[in-house]
């Protein structure tokens, strides 16, 4: 990552109000928690936009094409609006942590959210850099 | 960077504010890193969307003329595409020997290219398919599906339409023949222009009752095809074919990764194959028929002919080459189908 290192060695103490959640662990899980749950409603998004066309495939093609093209639409837009949300809920707890102290767990979740950054943007990466042989 | 930055011997309270200020900048850049990622994916994710919707639709064409303008009897059939019944439509023109009598003996299944219909007036496909009835080969062409009269289906460019030509086989097999007085068919046979030519060799893979294959611009993989003209076609970059090609696959089930006959024609053999290309193809180049040949031969009992027209754009050896085309095509299926027996 591109971004400052966080270093947070010079702030307070942790509080002892996260004696058990201290552990840069919870912290990385806190912070790809936006992420899983944006995979997880991808993959659900897929597997309905599947069922729908299935379902619908006995109307025909544009009614099938309406029902799938509704599914993936409406899921990934909410999708997007969960992972919104999650990012939006794990700053809240980040900013709580901060403010008590928890240094490990603040460093973890944003490196946690940095990398969650990358991997969404990732099939971007991946459809600029893999190698395309088209026709001449 | 701020421990770096920090001199021992400073107080308490100024580490917390350097501290405090990096913590900020370090949220700020990866706040602004997430909205950047996010919109990014999220507008690639729609453009491919977009793009997909538009590679797999075609409008389909109407039918411009039929057999009977041309002189031939026929008849309308519709049977069901294998395993998604889909229904198509097409018609049975059977061949006429050289004493005037109608035959199905020897039929061919004839499979047209993308973007027209089993009359095809860019190909020549109706005019091709009258004289090889005039050759004493009964005809059936019929639309792909999306295609002409027949049920409309996303375009899968061979990956679906491959079970539209075992439904006619399957139709010639066992289904209700226009013409039940002249039996069923002997020998079935296939010819494919361009994507007809493709879906040809797809199924005749599977499909050991199609005996003999004229195959006319096919390609050998779809996907150089599709990455030279989804961004024409889109008026997008390179970059979003890949993301074009994985949302037909999540709305239409399309797996155009899967559409290579390079990969399955040498388990055609030992029946034989006639590959035909023009020499100034610009859309499936001519390399495609050698590498085809080249995978075909590759079983140890393979039957191949090759043959370049020159001068010939795509899909057009028929109408460059004209009577020879007709000649050399009649002379494969005549020496790989046989002789016509109903007439003695």
């Amino acid at each position: 990552m591109s971004s400052p290192s966080i270093d947070e060695s010079n702030a307070p103490a942790q509080s002892s109000s996260f004696p058990r959640k201290s552990g840069a662990w919870y912290g990385t899980l806190a912070g790809l928690i936006p992420l899983i749950l944006l995979i997880v409603m991808i993959v659900v998004v897929f597997i309905l936009t599947a069922v729908a066309r299935q379902l619908v495939a006995a109307s025909g093609f544009f009614a099938q094409q309406q029902a799938a093209l509704m599914v993936l639409i409406t899921g990934l837009v909410l999708a997007v609006g969960v992972y919104i949300v999650a990012l939006v809920f794990t700053f809240r707890r980040v900013t709580a942590w901060k403010q008590g102290g928890a240094v490990v767990l603040v460093r973890a979740a944003l490196w946690a959210l940095g990398v969650t950054a990358l991997l969404v943007v990732l099939p971007v990466l991946l459809a600029i850099v893999l190698p395309q042989q088209p026709a001449p | 960077m701020s421990s770096g930055r920090s001199p021992s011997g400073t107080s308490t309270i100024e580490a917390v504010e350097v501290s405090t200020t990096e913590g900020h900048r370090v949220r700020r850049v990866i706040v602004t890193l997430l909205t950047i990622s996010a919109i990014l994916t999220f507008a690639y994710s729609a453009l491919s969307i977009y793009i997909a919707t538009q590679l797999v639709y075609v409008p389909q064409k109407p039918i411009y003329a039929t057999p009977a303008s041309l002189g031939l009897t026929f008849r309308y059939v519709t049977f069901p595409s294998w395993e998604d019944h889909l229904q198509l439509r097409g018609w049975f023109i059977p061949g006429v020997l050289s004493s005037g009598r109608l035959t199905s003996q020897r039929t061919i299944i004839m499979v047209h290219g993308v973007r027209t219909n089993r009359a095809d007036k860019g190909a020549g496909l109706l005019k091709l398919s009258v004289e090889l009835a005039r050759h004493g080969f009964a005809v059936l062409a019929f639309d792909m599906r999306g295609s002409g009269e027949s049920q409309p289906a996303p375009l899968s460019l061979g990956y679906f339409e491959q079970r539209d030509v075992l439904g006619a086989v399957d139709f010639l097999r066992s289904g209700r023949l226009p013409f039940p007085e002249l039996g069923r068919p002997r020998v079935i046979a296939g010819w494919g222009v361009s994507l007809g030519a493709a879906t040809m060799l797809l199924a005749a893979a599977q499909e050991p009752a199609i005996r003999a294959i004229v195959s006319d611009s096919a390609f050998t993989d779809i996907i150089p095809i599709l990455e030279r003209e989804v961004p024409k076609g889109s008026h997008l970059p390179q970059l979003f074919t890949p993301g074009a090609l994985f949302a037909a696959r999540a709305i239409y089930g399309v797996d155009f990764y899967a559409v290579r006959p390079v990969d399955v024609v040498a388990s055609i053999a030992p029946r034989p194959i006639f590959f035909i290309q023009g020499t100034r193809d610009a859309f499936i180049p001519p390399s495609n028929m050698g590498d085809l040949a080249t995978a075909a031969r590759a079983a140890p009992n393979a039957n191949v002919q090759t043959w370049l027209v020159p001068g010939a754009t795509h899909a057009q050896s028929f109408n460059t080459a004209g009577k020879e085309y007709v000649d050399r095509v009649v002379a494969f299926y005549t020496a790989t189908l046989g002789q016509d027996s109903s007439g003695t």
